[in-house]
Order: structure tokens, then sequence, then C-alpha cells
């Protein structure tokens, strides 16, 4: 037959939830997460096969074919009902075209005793491939039947030379004498044929066979009733199969079990062997019921089911149709895709045993992949791969697609693999079996990119000039993946002024080492070295309301810091490590100055400002430990952030450097995501709305040079400020409010800030607060709106009381 | 103090005979308790009348004075002897520039005084100034801050330009009472001293009159309204303050510098560091434990936990 041999996969593309971040991309900043453009992901899930050698489960995507039972019930012609459980032989072809008669897809029990069973069998109906069909509407090409207006047919009565029309089906019972109403019912799936066609009689001949062997139907023909347009409406008449009612309900998980053979019976055996074969065969029965595990089908869908076999007296196909929907519509709800319903046995009697193969996994396969997709050897060690799989995708688990979307996106952070393929498949050993393949293309090792780029700087009243547009350009590379191991060294040059390189040249090495414990130890300890530099304006030199622009200060830092980090969860980590940085203050010209400057009224620079280093010299050497522990189980609900993220900062001086710094500088962080109202979880989903409380501690204890001192105001300080325009000070303490309301698919917000040096400014040398005369604290409130990425808000300044628009990149919080 | 040796005081001779030997009776009281050195320090906002004061009591014409500008930019101390009690006056440049109090002359002032010891200061305003505005708080503070809140025990409030006729309707004794009141809340907020404490020791006011047309009594010596002698007045209120209890401002380094915040609390450091490692880090360390432990696992990982006994 047809159907033997398709096995159409269905292969599913699985989105990932905006859960892919570019490692690279999102080197430092943790927050920004963007999807990779370059990378191909892609989760393919093709169907299990029910590992049926002779019937295969087929699924079509084009219509969903309900898998089809067949069964064998004989009609119980001779003594009373005896039940027989078995495994019928479904003949390799099938018996005779459906005519009236007892025959009866496959399986039929010779003339038999009574005792319905069911087989495991699945039978798909797609047997006519669509792309047989001449096409529906369009095809003019049919012939007219030829024959008087309104009389019925038999199907065998049909020329055989001709191609009709069909313009209706119907579907009529025959125990209830009534067409099968609406388009939605089971039968409608079953049958291939659909009005409008055009078929030969040959044609359907085969649909008749295919549903008489469907194991719907006890009987079923097929009649063509003639139309005075010269199309036939075809009615199938049936009767379906039905048995004794049931009472109890039970599922049970027959995966990883040996199939039951089939017993052929003899069809001359005595009625005392008979007996004694279908005792044994109901004996048989009972211990693969008593062998199979648990199933994981839950007791409110279990009352369901039962609710559904009391309320329907008499099991039918139909019913137990539905019954199978049911429970494989849970499981694959729930995720379980490869579960399948794959019997219903011990029929005509109490109970329906439902049996199901959840899908369990055998192995586990980790394959690479070259550039063409064949089979290759890895440079990754498998390792590194096997450490990011949950563990629900092992061997003796059941195959979760959670499981295998959660194993995809932990591989791709690891960012070494340019596609990666979670595939399940069925294990043509062993029977219901899953293996888990992990398909990885591994990205090249190493990589060295050059990008140029203009840049306008706006010149004097924030207009750019000719004269300011540069080109600038960065020179990277990057080897990854050492040893196979994950390790990686990138290093990258960059400088905005290329006609000028020496004036700000920045540049990055970093070596990276994960695994430090070992590639086996759960631990995960990462260890980093980097060597940096960095030209940042201080916002320490920084003039209040109403002072005319201070003369600008740069600080140069220039380095080399190792650190361990290890994380906890994705979210929560502690680094600790040493700094070793060299730091010089620079004024506009890049020359090297010692002491913050102002303008005086009379229109001189005083240069008695606060001194910019400790070392009063202008560049300042230090080595200093740092540590920073994260605790981070913010999470989305429905779009919208909620949880709870602390962050503690330390950076311990060591007395090593100049002017032998000793000093505690210390920050404390402390964010509250706290939704007002409980949401369901789901996508669509309305998400909360979410109050955000922030405080932040900051202090020093110890030599504090300037380019160390907190700063107040700024975007993410104290917003509606320029950047430390509230004042620079030994302690800080910034506490916030924001109250994010979700507007359509995205949130407006109001927010109140405030932030204050809790009178530490005199204690920071110089007093820059004063002498660029800030408040020292000051609050802002506002409302805004997120569009997008980009933050617009309007906040008012407190201290002056005015208002502005301001627009930002990025989260405040 | 002064390397060289001060002259001789001949300005004294000037005064009339009654305030000479009132002035000697009030060095020789100064002398009995081992005082033989005084020091004025006269600050004040510009245009105020310090260096008038300074010509006042010394009886010469030591600064340059001028109505209509300043003169002085710089500090200026005087030091005159006599019968072996020697006088320091310092006179300074006004604090007050375009609004704001001068950093910058705050800064001169501080570096002339290093190394000096000031017994008293003279906070010098006029009289005839009716209002106290946020300006005089900050120079308040500017002076606290430089000298630290002891400066206000050894502190006189001086009120230049005493021979005026008060407002409409306005008794003089009133008005000079309103007046002074106000400058001494002022100096109580810019210096931030608690009332009770500043009750204690109450800031002495004194008029002064630097005028040429001061009127004099009968023997030649110049009187306020009320009719006392002003110069032999304020040189009693100063040995008056000078004795009562509190020490003289020795000016050094770390008075300018003001207290290093850089060394205080270095000390602790460790125990800081301890602290932080077991009451922060720790209590971090184990919220994130309970996290992961809390972590709301999706249904089908806790079915295959087999904690689900088929309950969902």
């Amino acid at each position: 037959m047809a159907f033997c041999g398709q096995r159409l996969s269905l292969g599913a593309q699985i989105p990932l939830s905006g859960s892919a971040r570019d490692r690279r991309s999102a080197s430092a900043a943790a927050s920004a997460s963007a999807p990779i453009p370059g990378h191909h992901l892609k989760c393919v899930l093709s169907s299990a096969k029910i590992p049926s050698p002779k019937f295969p489960t087929t699924w079509t995507r084009k219509k969903t074919l309900a898998t089809f039972f067949s069964s064998a019930l004989a009609s119980a012609a001779g003594g009373g009902f005896l039940l027989h459980l078995s495994t019928p032989v479904p003949p390799p072809g099938n018996t005779g075209g459906g005519g009236g008669g007892g025959g009866w897809g496959w399986g039929g029990f010779g003339g038999g005793e009574g005792g319905g069973f069911w087989s495991q069998i699945f039978a798909p109906l797609a047997a006519i491939a669509r792309e047989e069909d001449p096409a529906g509407g369009g095809g003019p090409e049919w012939d007219v039947h030829g024959l008087p207006a309104n009389i019925i047919v038999q199907l065998s009565k049909l020329s055989g030379f001709k191609r009709y029309k069909i313009s209706e089906i119907l579907f009529f019972d025959r125990r209830r004498g009534t067409a099968v109403a609406g388009t939605e019912d089971s039968f409608f799936e079953m049958i291939s044929l659909h009005p409008g066609g055009v078929y030969t009689k040959a044609q359907l001949q085969k649909e008749l066979e295919n549903l008489a062997s469907c194991g719907m139907f006890e009987k079923v023909d097929l009649e063509g009733k003639t139309k005075p347009d010269g199309t036939l409406a075809l009615t199938a008449s049936f009767t379906e199969s039905t048995w004794q009612s049931a009472d109890a309900f039970r599922c049970i998980n027959v995966g990883l079990m040996p199939q039951t053979k089939q017993m052929d019976m003899d069809a001359d055996m005595t009625d005392r062997e008979k007996l004694e074969y279908f005792r044994k065969q109901e004996k048989d029965y009972r211990r693969r019921i008593d062998r199979s595990r648990p199933c994981l089908l839950p007791m409110p869908v279990h009352r369901e089911v039962l609710q559904m076999l009391r309320e329907h007296g008499r099991v039918s196909a139909r019913l137990l149709q539905r019954i199978r929907d049911r429970v494989q519509k849970w499981y694959h709800d729930e995720g379980y895709a490869c579960a399948q319903v794959v019997n219903f046995g011990n029929l005509n009697t109490k109970e329906v045993v439902c049996e199901v193969v959840e899908g369990d996994i055998t192995q586990l396969v980790i394959q690479f992949q070259d550039k063409l997709g064949n089979v290759c050897e890895g440079n990754t060690q498998l390792a590194v791969v096997r450490r990011e799989l949950p563990k629900q995708l092992r061997p003796g688990h059941v195959f979760n697609i959670e499981a295998g979307k959660q194993a995809l996106r932990n591989i791709n952070s690891l960012a070494l693999f340019s596609n990666i393929e979670v595939n399940p498949r069925p294990d043509e050993k062993n029977e219901g079996a899953i293996i888990v393949e992990i398909k990885l293309k591994e990205l090249e090792q190493q990589s060295a990119e050059v990008s140029t780029e203009w840049s306008i700087v706006p010149g004097r009243q924030g207009r750019p000039t000719l004269a300011s547009i540069q080109p600038g350009g960065t020179v990277s590379f990057e080897h990854r993946n050492i040893k196979g191991l994950n390790r990686s060294i990138l290093g990258s040059v960059t400088s905005s002024n290329l006609l000028n390189p020496q004036d700000d040249l920045s540049f990055k090495l970093e070596y990276v080492h994960p695994y430090v414990d070992g590639v086996y130890n759960p631990r995960n300890r990462t260890f980093r070295a980097s060597c940096f530099n960095s030209r940042k304006l201080s916002p320490v030199f920084t003039g209040g309301p109403g002072v005319d622009e201070v003369p600008p200060v740069w600080i140069d830092r220039v380095g080399f810091k190792a650190n361990i980090t290890e994380a906890f969860t994705r979210q929560s980590k502690f680094s600790y490590g040493l700094v070793m940085e060299e730091i010089t203050t620079r004024d506009e010209t890049s020359s090297i100055c010692t002491h913050g400057a102002r303008v005086l009224p009379i229109g001189g620079l005083s240069m008695d400002g606060p001194p910019t280093t400790l070392s009063g010299t202008g560049i300042d050497r230090m080595a200093f430990a740092q540590a920073n522990i994260t605790r981070d189980n913010t999470k989305f609900v429905n779009g919208a952030v909620v949880g709870e993220r602390d962050v503690f900062q330390l950076d311990q001086g060591l007395g090593i450097g100049s002017k032998f710094p000793f000093f505690n500088r210390h920050q404390l962080t402390l964010t509250r995501f706290v939704p007002l109202k409980q949401v369901e979880e789901a996508a669509g989903k309305p998400p909360p709305p979410v109050l955000v409380l922030h405080g932040h501690y900051g202090g020093c204890v110890g030599d504090l040079p300037s380019y160390d001192a907190f700063t107040l105001g700024g975007p993410y300080s104290v917003r509606g400020y320029n950047m430390g325009e509230l004042g620079a000070c030994r302690n800080i303490l910034e506490l916030a409010a924001e109250l994010r309301i979700p507007v359509r698919n995205t949130h407006i917000y109001a927010f109140a800030e405030h932030g204050n040096d809790l009178g530490s400014s005199k204690d920071v040398k110089g007093n820059p607060t004063e002498f660029f005369r800030r408040a020292g604290h000051g609050s802002s409130y506002g409302v805004g709106v997120k569009l997008g990425l980009v933050r617009a808000e309007y906040a008012v300044d407190h201290n002056a009381g005015t208002g502005a628009i301001f627009f930002r990149f990025g989260e405040r919080f | 103090m002064a390397s060289r040796i001060p002259r001789e005081w001949f300005g004294i001779q000037q005064f009339p005979a009654v305030t000479q030997s009132k002035l000697h009776e009030l060095l020789g009281k100064l002398k009995e308790e081992n005082v033989s050195t005084l020091t004025i320090l006269l600050m004040g906002k510009g245009g105020v009348g310090k260096s008038s004061t300074l010509n006042s009591i010394m009886g010469e014409r030591l600064a340059p004075v001028s109505a209509f500008q300043s003169e002085g930019l710089r500090p200026i101390m005087c030091s005159r002897m006599r019968a072996g009690f020697t006088l320091n006056i310092i006179d300074t440049p006004g604090l007050v520039e375009g609004g704001y109090v001068s950093e910058q002359a705050l800064e001169v002032i501080k570096r002339f005084l290093l190394n000096k010891t000031i017994d008293v200061l003279l906070y010098v305003d006029r009289l005839d100034a009716y209002r106290v505005d946020s300006l005089d708080i900050q120079v308040i503070k500017a002076i606290t801050d430089t000298f630290g809140k002891r400066i206000w025990q050894r502190t006189l409030v001086v009120l230049t330009h005493a021979q005026l006729s008060p407002p409409d309707g306005l008794n003089y004794d009133d008005f000079f009472a309103r007046r002074s009141e106000a400058l001494i809340k002022c100096i109580r907020l810019g210096a931030c001293i608690k009332k009770q404490e500043f009750e204690k020791s109450a800031i002495p006011v004194v008029l002064v009159e630097n005028s040429g047309r001061c009127r004099t009594n009968d023997n030649g010596e110049k009187i306020l309204p009320d009719g006392t002698a002003w110069i032999p007045n304020l040189v009693e209120v100063i040995t008056v303050v000078i004795s009562n209890g509190s020490k003289p401002i020795t000016v050094d380094q770390k008075l300018i510098e003001g207290p290093n915040a850089d060394e205080r609390g270095k000390f602790f450091i460790p125990l800081i560091l301890a602290f932080q490692y077991f009451f922060v880090v720790k209590v971090i360390q184990k919220a994130i434990k309970q996290d992961i432990a809390k972590e709301s696992k999706p249904l089908w990982e806790l079915r295959d936990m087999g904690v689900a006994n088929r309950k969902f």
C-alpha cells in the first residue's frame, strides 16, 4: 500500500524566545540583549515515528491526519463475548475493497468469536497524496457521469474510465439513521477526498479500502448520487465500531517495552484451543499492564477522560478517538512532543486501557558538522557541550521539547557554534525510544576584523563643523575555543581619529579561561585577565547650575586586571580579582593637569581647584583588590521585569602605589521590581504594572582621589540633572522609585529620585562640590514612555524647578 | 610670632589721657594674667570698616583707607609694643566678591595666618546695614570652615558707623538691639552652633565709630551716641573675652586644610572589610542559594524529578 512508504517528518522551527544573546556584543553590559544577526538557530524536532516497521505513523503537514485504529472486531457471531487481547497481524495488503460484507480492514478474525481488541496500529490515511489529485476547483477536466439525475449508484457500478467530479461528501450513520452533521467531525478528518475534487473509480475504491481499514467502522460503504449538473454526491454510509461501556480508565506507559508478539490464530483451531489462545492472550496483556510504568498523565485529565466515558455509555470508535486526542493533546501541550497513544487495550471490559509511548530517551548523541553539513570531528570537547545540557535530556528521561529548547539556549550562550540543532529521533533498535541528536556547526576559531567609521564631534554651540568630522577605526582579532575548552584571547585597538591616533588610542587585550575547576566540575568559575585603557571625562569636575563651563578634566586609565568569576545562576555571580592601573589626569589640551580649574568672574582661570590625583602630580599608580557580588533573580513576566537585584561592589586598596593608597570603597545597590498585580504567565497576556524601588549607597574610608569620588546626578544617578551636576562626595545615597504601567506592548512610567551626599562633600580633597558651586543633593521627578529601546522622558529638576525632555538608551535600573 | 621686634606704640600717645590710662590699666590687667601679646584678627565683608577700625585702635594711619574702593587686597599685620606688651592687629581683605564668598581671599588669609596664634577675632559689620541675608551666613560659614567652631568663643562682633540716626520712629537702643540680635542669630546659623551652647557663651557686640566727625566728650575721648568712650570699651570687652577661659586659636596646616578626611577611619579598614565579608557578601551569597532553592521550576522539570505524583 502506498502509505507504507510514506515517512514525512514534521520539522518544527522553534523560535527562540528572545534569549539568544550574543556574548560578543554584550561583552560588558549584561543588559544588552540582541538577537544574533548572523546565526542560524534552529530546533528541529522531527516527529517521532512509532517504530512499527510495518505501519509507520505518518503525519503530513497539510492535514491533521488523525491516527487510525485498526480494530479487528469480530461481530459476535458465535457464542457469548469473550475477552481477547491481542495484537493482530495486519495483513500487508488489505482485504478486499470494502463492499458490504464482513471483511473488515485488516486483521479481521475470521468469523469470529467476540472479543474486541485494538491493535496498536496507526494506520495512516494519507494514501492518496494530494499531489495526485487533479487540481480541486480549477481543473476543468472531468467527465459528466452520463447517468440520469438523482439516482443512487454503487461504487462498483461506476465506469472505470471516467473522471468523476465529487460535489458533495456526506457521512450517513446507519445505526442512528442520520447524516453526520458538521464538517468538524472526526470522520471528515479521515477521508482524503474533498468536495470539488475529481477522482477516478480506482481512487474512490482505494479510498473506501482505507476507510474500511481504518478501524473506525464495522461496516462502511460508498455510494454516489448523480446530480443534474453531471457531478456526483458521495455518501459514505457506515456502522461505527462499538464495544461495551466502560467505567474505568487507565493510562500506562509502554515505552521501551517490547511489542507483544503476534501469534497467528490458526483458522482451524478447535474451540478449546481458541479458548486457550484467548486466555493466554488475556494473561499476556495483564502481564504487560503490570510491567508497564506509570505514566505522566495527571489526575485532572484522567478524570476528564472518565467523565467522557461515563457520559458516552457504549465505547465507540469515535469516543476512543476523542480520548486519544485528549490524552495526546495534554502530552503535546506540555511539551512531550514524542508522546503517542499507541493502542487501546482491554476493550469490552469495564476498563479502557490507554497505552502511551512517552518518548523515553535512550541515547544522547552529540555530532559536529562541517560547513556542508557532513558529520565531522569537532574541535570542541564534548564535556563543554555536555555540561550545558539539562539532565532531562539524558538517557532515562522522557523527552520534553522545553528541555530541548533549554539545551539550545544554553549551548547558544557558549557562543561557539553557528548552528545548533536539537533533534529527537526514534531509536530503530528500541521501540518507542528516542535518541536525542545534537548537531553543532562550529564557528571559525580565529577571526580578525577591521572596521572604519566617520565620527562627527559636536563643536562649539553643539553644532558640528567640517573640521570635526574624523575618520576612526577598529582593528580586532579573536582566537576562540582554544584547546576546545572555550578559552579565548581577544584583542582590539580603536581610535576615533586615525589622522592623529596618538590622541586617543584605546586598546584591549583579554584572555578568558572558563572551567577553572575543571570541565567536569559543576562549579562554574571563569578566570579573566585583561590589559585595558580608557579615557573618560571626569564628572567630578563639572559645574553646578548657573556656573560657566568648567574646563574638563580627562581621566586616562591604563592597567591590568585579573579576576575570577563564579557563576551561581545565569544572572547571579561573584567575582574577585586584582587591578593594577595608572591614572593620568589631563586637561583639554591633553597635557597633564594636577588641579581642577574654574573660570573666575573676571574671566581668568583659577587653577587652585581640587587636586585631581592623590599624589598631586597628575599621575597615580595603584594596585587594589576588587570584588563584586551580584544577586539577580529577575525574570520576565509577559515582558515586564520582575524580581530582585542586589549588587555589592568593593574596591580594597592594598597600600601599593603612589602615596601608598589604602582605602575601602564600597557600594551597595538594591533594586526591587514588585509586580502590583498577579497575572497569568503566557504569551500575549498583558504584563503586570511594576513598582521599581531602588537604593544605592556608596562610601569610601581612607584615601580617596577625586576620580574615585562618587558623583551625584546623571541618567543613572538622579535623572533630570547632568552627570555630576549635583556634586562629588565620599558617601552617597540615592533613592529612586518608578512606577511602570503597561500600555499596549510598551509601558509608560512615572518616577521620583533623590540623591544626597550625606554631608560628605567636604571630605573630598578640595571640596569639588563647593568649588564648582554644586548643591550636594537634589531630587527630581518626571514621567516617560518607552519606545522600543529608547526612553523618552520629561524630568523636573527639583532644585531649579524646571523640566526638560530627555531621550535615553537602555534601562535606568 | 613676628620675627622682627615690633615698634613702640606711639599712637597711644595721641589718645586723650583718660583713654591712655584706661588702656594702660587694661593691658596691665592682662599682663597680670601672663598675657603679654594680644593678636586681634579683623574679618568681615568688604567696605565695612575693618581697616578704619585698625587705624582707630592703633591711633595711626597704618592701613590705607578709601571710601570708594577696597584697598587691602592682602592681609597686613601691625604690631606695636608698649611697656613689654605686644599688640598685633591683622587686617584682612573683604571676604565677598561677586556675590559669593571669595575663596581666593580666604585662601590668601589662610596662608597669611599660617603659624600664627589668634587671640581674638573681631567680626566687623556695619550698624547701618539694616538686613542680614544668606551671604552673611555664607561668610560666617566660610570663617567657621576655616578656623573651626571654636573661633566663635573668641569673637566680638564689631558694628561700625555707630553714630547714626536710626530709621523712622526707632529708638537708637532698640535699633541696636535688633540689629545685633539679627547678626548674632546669623552667626549661630552659619556656624551651626546649638542654641543652648550658644547662649552659654554669648558673643559680645561692640559699637565703633571711626569717623573723624565722631563726637568727643569733655576729656576728648571719642564717644558713642550713648556717651561711652568706645576705644577703652572695645579693649575692655576684648580683655573680658580673652579671660573667658577659652584657648587662643593656633593656625597650622591642619587647621587650614581641615581635618584630613583621608586619614579618618583608616585604622578601621580591616574591621570594615571583615564586616563586609561576613555581613554583606555572605548574606548575599546565602540569598542566592535561597533563590536557587526557591526557583520555580517548570512543571515538566518537576515531573521529571518525580515529585508530580500525577497531580499536575
